[in-house]
């Protein structure tokens, strides 16, 4: 570093986080770090720096830090997207949403038509019936998109599929197909729905197409150009990537290593997806910390590990205390699924937990919170250790007093905030009805309460985009307009630090990045507009030029 | 039965923690002369046996259980996938259904092309299952799993006091199905498979209970009479299982499988190669299965 340029980035305003100076306007770089911060007037500053004043009209802030994405957000951009909600994919062009059938099937038409090989397989990502009035997407519609190329709809739950006649035709499902799943219509015929794994897997061409594009090095890209397009400067694939299988490391490896790669990626390693022996947990955390001992470089991270302990609240999967569903569907069982048994849990905690590690534990309902706060306390009373930082994962459900609960174990949380803006009014009327939704995803409860807290898009389950999420957990606006559990808003303070301090702390990187200081690592948002002076209704709409990582500017793409 | 040469039969084991999976899984690989592979799912029973059952042969392939939106195209494609291309195939699949998980959603993979499902054994820890039914945090899981299952082994025989109480409990989730009680996962494999079942040498003398009688046809039967057959079959016949063909769609081979009183009838996926005709294989206690039990078919 000594002896490299000093570089004097120059800036309308810089939010560091660090309340000792809270604000700046000018900040010097050398190498990827931080040598110094104040005004751009400063002598001391000024002294033998190239001075770089693209930023003056802009405001500064420590690069968010997105603490839960799936590297899959990144994959399916190989694939056109028929979602609801408008999306910006990673080369910024909006994908305006497709309101009812009709435009799926325009859509999908017109992508078609660009298409050379007739043989190739069409598939489409980011169907939500849920959203669609009127009939539910079938094999007709989709043949009138083609009928001699096989066509295959991935819809946003991940577990269901809708594919034409000629994906049937050439997967072999037909009337008779034996396996459960297969939607069929009122003359017994197939109708082109498959649902959970079993029966999309009849498709498996078009499954294992989306399954190599998710792990393959243009999605690794694409993530990154999502992240930088939205401000983000440090992203966790939070359990995507199988670590323990050959060549992955090396792939993240060769991607992150180049200079252009625009985000510093965390990859947790999925305790779920080992592939190892189910007696060596212990071997798997030793796996881990030596991933984090000894192959981490600049821009990838790792030391976290990912488990997941229940399902999903809108899927009615989520583990929730009575009295459960407000509006289940017929045949529902009343609560919804482990995807860990609860006794497991204190043993699997134990063995990462006394590795060194940080558990990250999906926990969508209260029910799973409790599990996983209990197996971290037991872990904690027989191996006592400081600073471990393991953290509820989507945390939707988490009560005031399991906050209470957390604080006093120093746990930390990642809180779901999208979910209001997109799934808002069918909790209050559908999930977990009005009263219980409200208090989701409870960011002012978890402040109140004193436990670190980050919020986050899940992407790819909804887009990325850490100003929307911020945006989110200030104004809690569903998508319908109305306001749920006013008393859980948050200030744009506590959202910004959410998005930056406390997200870098739960990723155990808080020594170098979010927030701005001198010997912290060069990564800031750039943004077009002062998000402390702008309507808060109107965070969302802040224009994102880019970002500065580790002391490259990165342009976001737009449109 | 020659069923067998155009799917690989599929019986998924499921049970919640502790329940005697694992055991099941060595008692078959221990008891069979044919060949048996097994698919252990890596987050089940944390339990030394597992490794045992990896060592026993090369036929053992652990399943991850990624979460759909983690890896696609999950653990159990992939290793449905491996058994298919491998030389020479096995005759029979076992599959292990994590302890949290619904077992009929592993047994939705048993109809894949070039696949038929036997059944879905559940094994219930006779020691911890009432407490477990009452149990507000696994009761929901463990019930599920009860209820879906076509045979209920009723493990830990010797460390159930009472009996009929737990028995009633059973019945009272799944009146169907057949149930049957062992200790250390000792089922018989006959009840289990549904046909004779070579085993090798060291068999104890108490696992050969039961008898098993064969039908073989050739006209498609109609589904009436099928029906009618099946609600004239005697209680003592608690497996019945084979491939035939209806009068309405004659073209179409349909495996056959009965349990207890629970009896389903599906096409069988892969129609390259089928069996030709109906074959029937019945089974029940020794000398009890009547003469005349296959009238109603022929
Ligand atoms: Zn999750
Ligand atoms: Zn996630």
């Amino acid at each position: 570093m000594n002896g490299e340029p000093i570089k004097l980035f120059v800036a309308k305003k810089i939010v560091t986080m660090d309340p000792a100076t809270p604000t700046a306007t000018a900040i010097a770089v050398q190498g990827d770090r931080i040598v110094g911060i104040g005004d751009s007037e400063d002598p001391e500053l000024r002294k033998a720096a190239q001075i770089d004043d693209r930023f003056s009209q802009h405001i500064l802030l420590p690069g968010f830090v997105e603490a839960h994405a799936h590297v899959m957000s990144g994959g399916l951009w190989e694939f056109p997207y028929v979602g609801f909600y408008e999306r910006v994919d990673p080369t910024g062009r909006i994908w305006k949403g497709c309101g009812d059938i009709e435009s799926v099937v325009e859509r999908l038409v017109e992508y078609e038509e660009q298409m050379g090989d007739p043989t190739q397989t069409l598939i489409a990502w980011g169907l939500d019936p849920i959203f669609l009035e009127g009939d539910r997407l079938s094999a007709s519609h989709l043949d009138q998109v083609s009928r001699t190329r096989p066509i295959f709809v991935f819809h946003a739950s991940g577990h269901l599929a809708t594919v034409n006649s000629e994906m049937m035709l050439k997967s072999g499902i037909d009337r008779h197909s034996p396996t459960p799943g297969v939607v069929r219509d009122g003359d017994g015929e197939p109708n082109g729905e498959l649902q959970e794994p079993a029966a999309m897997s009849l498709a498996l061409e078009g499954l294992s197409s989306i399954g190599k594009a998710i792990m393959s090095t243009e999605a690794k890209w694409n993530f990154g150009y999502e992240a930088r397009n939205c401000g983000v400067t440090t992203v966790a694939d939070l359990g995507t990537t199988r670590l323990a299988l050959e060549g992955q490391l090396e792939a993240w490896r060769e991607v992150t290593d180049e200079k252009n790669y625009p985000v510093r990626v965390v990859v947790a390693f999925g305790h779920y997806d080992s592939g190892a022996s189910p007696t060596d947990i212990d071997a798997l955390a030793g796996l881990a910390v030596r991933l984090r001992n000894e192959e981490e470089t600049a821009k990838l991270r790792f030391g976290i590990v990912k488990l997941i302990l229940d399902g999903s609240i809108q899927g009615f999967t989520a583990r929730l205390s009575p009295p459960h569903y407000f509006d289940p569907p017929a045949g529902h069982q009343g609560n919804g699924l482990w995807l860990i048994p609860p006794e497991q849990m204190p043993k699997i905690v134990a063995s990462y937990h006394k590795a060194g590690l940080t558990v990250h534990c999906h926990c969508n309902g209260d029910e799973a919170s409790e599990v996983f706060i209990e197996a971290v306390e037991k872990a904690l009373a027989e191996h006592p250790r400081d600073d471990h930082r393991h953290t509820v994962q989507h945390s939707q459900l988490t009560t005031a007093k399991q906050y209470k609960k957390m604080a006093s174990l120093g746990m930390n949380a990642n809180i779901f905030s999208n979910h209001i803006f997109y799934w808002g009014d069918q909790h209050a009327e559908i999930t977990v009805g009005p009263h219980r939704a409200a208090s989701m995803d409870a960011c002012a409860t978890a402040e109140r309460e004193n436990v670190k807290f980050s919020i986050h898009s899940d992407a790819p389950i909804t887009p990325m985009s850490q100003l929307h999420t911020i945006w989110c957990a200030v104004n809690r606006q569903t998508a319908s307009g109305k306001i749920l559990g006013p008393g859980e808003r948050i200030g744009i303070h506590k959202a910004l630090e959410a998005s930056t301090i406390d997200a870098a702390h739960q990723l155990r990187l808080d020594d170098e990045i979010g927030s701005l200081q001198v010997g912290k690592l060069a990564d800031f948002t750039v943004l077009e507009a002062d998000p402390y002076e702008v309507k808060p209704d109107k965070l969302k709409e802040i224009p994102v030029w880019g970002t500065v990582v580790g002391g490259v500017v990165h342009q976001a793409a737009s449109d | 039965m020659s069923l067998s040469q155009a799917a690989i039969e599929v019986t998924v084991v499921g049970g919640y923690l502790g329940a005697g999976k694992t055991t099941l899984m060595n008692h078959i690989l221990t008891e069979s002369k044919d060949p048996v592979a097994v698919l252990i799912n890596d987050f089940g029973d944390i339990n030394i046996d597992s490794e045992l059952i990896q060592s026993v042969d090369g036929n053992s392939i652990a399943l991850t259980n990624g979460c759909i939106c983690c890896s696609l195209v999950d653990g159990y494609v992939s290793a449905l996938e491996e058994l298919r291309c491998r030389e020479p195939r096995p005759k029979r699949i076992i599959v292990e259904a994590s302890g949290v998980a619904d077992p009929a959603s592993v047994a939705a993979y048993g109809h894949a092309p070039g696949f038929y499902l036997n059944a879905v054994v559940v094994m219930v820890d006779g020691a911890n299952v009432m407490e477990q039914l009452n149990d507000s945090l696994v009761a929901q899981t463990v019930a599920v799993q009860i209820a879906t299952a076509d045979l209920i082994a009723l493990n830990k025989k010797d460390l159930l006091s009472d009996f009929t109480t737990v028995r009633n409990e059973l019945k009272k989730l799944n009146a169907e199905a057949l149930i049957t009680d062992c200790t250390n996962s000792e089922i018989d494999l006959d009840l289990l498979f549904g046909s004779e079942v070579v085993t090798k040498a060291a068999v104890s003398v108490e696992m050969n209970q039961f008898d098993s009688r064969s039908h073989t046809s050739s006209d498609p039967i109609s589904r009436q009479a099928l029906t009618e057959w099946i609600e004239r079959l005697p209680d003592e016949v608690q497996r019945a299982k084979g491939v035939l063909r209806l009068d309405e769609e004659p073209e179409i081979p349909m495996v056959f499988q009965l349990v207890g009183r629970r009896w389903n009838l599906r096409a069988l996926a892969e129609r390259k190669n089928p069996p030709l005709g109906n074959q029937i294989v019945v089974v029940g206690p020794k000398g009890l299965v009547p003469e005349d039990w296959d009238v109603g078919l022929r």
